[in-house]
């Protein structure tokens, strides 16, 4: 058949591509029909192993049947065989909610053909070396998942001799040092391990599973140093206790479970019904087969960490305390186990939203069928359900878990734009499920607005606002009309001003105004409606508006600098006479302003502006601070009513090295900081942390590149040099920021006190205080991430000093990847510069 | 951390069809030798930072796309696409990042999303040459804009083609009054 032979370059879709000639006799439709195309049998276990569990119309288990027959009954096809293996251990660390029903089909085949499980056990137990020996954690996790599952056809002790082995290299990880993450990593592993063997169809581990548990207690429990840093909320209240990291409240979780004999409802259990059935009607011919030992693991000793800095883990629901439980309480296991498959769903699929959407819409086909309420019953309607019957919707539970990793701290595994894209993918496959959940969710933050870390409430702001432009910006803003008479620097209007403008930046100002109710109107300035802000020397009432017009005409004209020269002058020498204590303030004033009106029209265009009179303004920053600081005020002042496109020019600025991240930290934090009023400015703390964010990035390049492999002297020390430096620079950046904001943080800002009535005791006192709380929390932490980051690199870097081995086969060898490295030239003179910015 | 073959799901960061299959048939239909023919029509792609952005409304700005776009990765160019004959925005731009995997990411991420209420396209592009950002069709804007039949308010109204026609046609209805 040539279908057949077309097969083997398109495992996918497989056969069934007929030629086209033969279809248009098909057109007659009185003729009998033509035999069916029969699709070749490798392409049908490919499919249903493909698609296992995915259906609620289906029964995972009459699938795992026909494929664990067919696949026994061809053992000696060997194309059916190898994708049976290879598409098997591929959909354990892709589809991690599939493991269960995945082990069923091992189960099931191995009362019909042995063999075939020992094959699939040995390549199981080669990919968990692989993973164990690149400290891939998440992976071996899975991994053993699968193996867990099949804990009944292991002799002896099985897979709690592997959990045993891990434990010891935790164990010593962690008396080494008492800040060892890796440690914990593996007991995460270890933990996540344990229910789902004691869901299998294994019996009689439990005192293996106790005494394990026992053992971790004391790892797990102990909160590690860096757990608050991670602590969603910033702002405590008293009654709350420390915060405890997911590790520690799953070592509780399964404490408790133990002693329920093991009940773990959540887990499906696939194997049970496969049991009860073949049992009854067909027994397979070798019953339920024989046993293996467990595949030879060599855990190394120290393990290896993957690329990933590790953290600790905190548990995080949007939809704690509501009057009726829609998803589980951290007092029921269930709560860890479907978010820990969830979470992994989410973090593997981010190369398909879609795939990940369908999964998260889908969650309960994959766990057992009773814990869930039907899908997309409305909250109100939970209150009917009669008695003890769970109460969790399916899309709080799938929901919840974007939300903890959108608001992962320090950083989520994939960009925050991700998660956005699921939420988004979510409501367009089940509307009527999913946005009802996430309006709970959304009031959830909304009234956690005072509390939570500064990062989150403004990754929160950044979601809403995405999220709503892809949905017609529609959301229900009456039922926040009470919070507009708040103070502006109140968290809750803060949100509602920055979220107007984040949408309005996506959008047009006349189109959001049309979404939002009357008495938001007045948020949405007649300047925000005007494209081209108005040029303040147009008018004759501004000082210097005569060379101003001038400059700006000059400019417009794409004059040479030599033309623009004497007018600067002349604002100088006016401003000297006038007693201006830096004339350049004015004549920068004047020539950023009138760049700003010139490029008006677009970001090009202003980019174009700034390119032409780059000499001009690069030439600034080292004749006066104050001056540079100025083209900053001049750019925020002109863009005040679309603080984006303000902050954006700025960015820009930053690239071309006209202004210096320092000069946009002081302009901020000492120029403007208005009594720590400037802290509650959402665009502001865009700014600051855009251009935090700007150095350290930069310095993990040249992390990057002094830990390359194969640099030698000289290039290494001049590096180091770089480094050293550069590092340098950006510790007093962060100590500059936390020198201004503690005065804030604390209430001793001479600004704050000399506000008001001077008591320091104003309602928005307590309010301003607590922006610098967040802030200096949030810098903080940015601060001890990267020194860590450096830390950790540069402790497997090569040491100063290193030379070149002697005599190298091809020289020319360490030299080319020193050049090919494309982010990391070895030269030591890594130039932002380059960063160039133009359009 | 990957040690697998293929994906069990399929990827979004790919280059599309039409990219493909419009590098193809250009490869059949030039002169040179088999050699070259088997070359990947993606292998230019391999490390692209740049993104051809399609089905804007010709109301969109840059600062819009900015917004949007950033939230990938830093932005190293924006180049509009404009009506070859009145240089106003005629429905498409290019984006160029710093890294490749920022681009990868707006594929995943990015495409097939709204920007200004539309569903926009994204697709991986060997990188922006002068010229092509003007629009290819006979009235200067996107070929897809000549022979549109639905009316769509934010990229001109009707197809091009077809508005001429009809102007012509309430012509010639005005003149035979």
């Amino acid at each position: 058949m040539a279908d057949f032979e077309r097969r083997s370059n398109g495992p996918r879709g497989g056969g069934g591509v007929r030629k086209k000639r033969y279809r248009d006799d098909d057109d007659f439709d009185r003729r009998p029909q033509r035999r069916r195309y029969e699709e070749p049998l490798v392409v049908k276990v490919r499919r249903q192993l493909l698609t296992i569990a995915e259906s609620a119309a289906r029964r995972p288990e009459d699938d795992a049947k026909s494929i664990a027959k067919t696949v026994a009954e061809h053992y000696d096809d060997e194309e059916i065989k190898k994708t049976f293996i290879d598409l098997t251990l591929d959909l354990i660390v892709e589809q991690p909610l599939k493991i269960p029903f995945l082990a069923t089909i091992a189960l099931v085949a191995n009362g019909y053909k042995p063999e075939l499980v020992a094959e699939l056990l040995k390549e199981t137990g080669e990919n968990l070396q692989r993973y164990i020996d690149l400290g891939g954690w998440r992976e071996v996790k899975l991994l053993l998942r699968f193996l867990g599952c099949l804990q009944s056809i292991f002799e002896g002790e099985g897979v709690f001799a592997i959990l045993e082995e891990l434990f010891a290299r935790a164990v010593d990880l962690q008396t080494t040092s008492s800040e060892d993450l890796l440690g914990l990593e593996l007991v995460k592993v270890i933990l996540f391990t344990i229910p789902y063997i004691m869901a299998s169809s294994v019996t009689g581990f439990e005192p293996q599973a106790s005494a394990l548990l026992e053992k971790t207690d004391i790892i797990a429990s102990t909160p590690h140093t860096l757990v608050d840093l991670v602590n969603p909320f910033a702002i405590k209240n008293s009654s709350e206790q420390t915060v405890e990291s997911v590790i520690g409240l799953l070592q509780r979780q399964l404490q408790d479970e133990s002693t329920r004999g093991w009940e773990l409802t959540c887990i499906p259990r696939p194997w049970k019904v496969m049991q009860e059935e073949t049992a009854a009607d067909e027994p397979a011919p070798a019953g339920p087969g024989p046993k293996y030992s467990f595949p030879d693991i060599k855990v190394p000793s120290p393990v290896p960490n993957g690329p990933r800095a590790l953290f600790p883990e905190v548990y995080l629901s949007v939809y704690a305390n509501q009057e009726m439980e829609t998803v589980p309480p951290t007092s029921d296991i269930s709560s860890s186990l479907l978010r820990d498959a969830l979470v992994d769903t989410i973090n593997i699929l981010d190369y398909n939203r879609i795939a990940a959407a369908k999964f998260l819409i889908d969650v309960d086909c994959y766990f057992s069928h009773n814990i869930f309420v039907k899908r997309a019953t409305p909250f109100d309607k939970l209150r009917d359900i009669a008695g003890d019957r769970s109460t969790w919707k399916p899309e709080d539970v799938a929901v919840d878990a974007v939300f903890s990793q959108l608001f992962q701290l320090p950083t989520p595994h994939h960009k925050l734009v991700y998660h956005h894209s699921v939420l988004t993918e979510c409501c367009k496959i089940a509307p009527a499920a999913i946005a009802p959940s996430l309006g709970r969710a959304i009031r959830f933050l909304y009234g956690s607005l005072e509390t939570i870390d500064l990062d989150l409430g403004h990754r929160f702001l950044d979601w809403f606002a995405h999220h709503l432009s892809n949905f017609g910006f529609t959301w229900k803003w009456s039922e926040w009309i009470g919070d507009l008479d708040l103070p502006e620097v109140h968290p809750k209007m803060a949100f509602i001003i920055g979220a107007l403008d984040k949408e309005i930046r996506l959008s047009f100002a006349q189109r959001i105004r049309g979404t939002l109710p009357d008495p938001y109107h007045h948020l949405i300035t007649e300047g925000k409606e005007k494209d081209t802000p108005d040029f303040k020397y147009a008018s004759d009432a501004t000082p210097y508006s005569k060379e101003g017009k001038e400059i700006m005409q000059l400019i417009r004209k794409k004059a040479i600098d030599e033309e623009i020269q004497p007018l600067i002058d002349a604002i100088e020498e006016q401003a000297k006479s006038l007693g201006v204590e830096d004339p350049m303030l004015p004549s920068t004033d004047a020539f950023v302003t009138s760049i700003c009106f010139v490029g008006s029209k677009s970001l090009s265009h202003v980019l174009s502006c700034i390119e032409r009179n780059k000499e001009r303004l690069l030439a600034i920053g080292p004749k006066s601070a104050s001056a540079r600081r100025q083209i900053i005020t001049s750019t925020m002042e002109y863009w005040a009513d679309q603080p984006g496109i303000a902050i954006n020019i700025i960015d820009k600025l930053l690239n071309y090295t006209i202004l210096t991240p320092l000069s946009v930290i002081e302009w901020a934090l000492i120029d403007n900081l208005a009594a720590g009023t400037i802290l509650a400015k959402t665009h502001i703390y865009e700014m600051v942390s855009a251009t935090v964010g700007k150095v350290t990035n930069r310095l993990r390049q040249i992390v990057a590149a002094r830990t390359q492999p194969g640099l030698y002297e000289p290039q290494l020390s001049v590096l180091n040099e770089t480094l050293t430096r550069e590092q340098a620079d950006m510790r007093s950046l962060f100590k500059l920021i936390e020198d201004t904001i503690i005065s804030v943080a604390s209430g001793s800002n001479d600004g704050m006190m000399e506000r008001g009535d001077s008591s320091g005791t104003l309602p928005e006192d307590e309010v301003i205080r607590q922006w610098g709380q967040r802030w200096l929390r949030t810098f903080r932490r940015k601060a001890a991430v990267e020194e860590s980051f450096i830390a950790e690199a540069m402790a497997t870097a090569a040491p100063i000093g290193t030379m070149a081995p002697a005599v190298s086969e091809d020289p020319s060898a360490s030299t080319t990847t020193m050049t090919d490295a494309p982010d990391a030239p070895a030269d030591g003179d890594l130039d932002v510069a380059d960063v160039d910015g133009t359009l | 951390m990957v040690l697998q073959r293929e994906a069990t799901i399929d990827r979004l960061d790919r280059p599309s069809a039409y990219y493909v299959g419009k590098n193809k048939k250009r490869r059949y239909n030039s002169d040179r030798d088999d050699a070259d023919r088997q070359d990947d029509p993606t292998s230019s792609l391999k490390n692209a930072t740049t993104l051809y952005v399609g089905n804007l409304s010709f109301y969109t700005t840059e600062e819009q796309i900015h917004e949007l776009f950033a939230k990938c990765g830093e932005i190293k160019r924006l180049v509009m696409g404009l009506d070859r004959f009145h240089k106003t925005p005629c429905g498409f731009c290019f984006v160029e990042y710093y890294n490749h995997q920022d681009a990868l990411d707006c594929l995943k991420y990015i495409g097939g999303t709204k920007l200004d209420e539309r569903i926009i396209r994204t697709d991986l592009d060997p990188g922006f040459e002068e010229g092509r950002q003007y629009g290819r069709g006979k009235s200067g804007g996107q070929v897809r804009d000549e022979y549109r039949e639905e009316y769509d308010p934010g990229r001109g109204g009707y197809g091009r083609a077809y508005e001429e026609q009809r102007k012509r046609e309430e012509e010639d209805y005005g003149k035979g009054r």
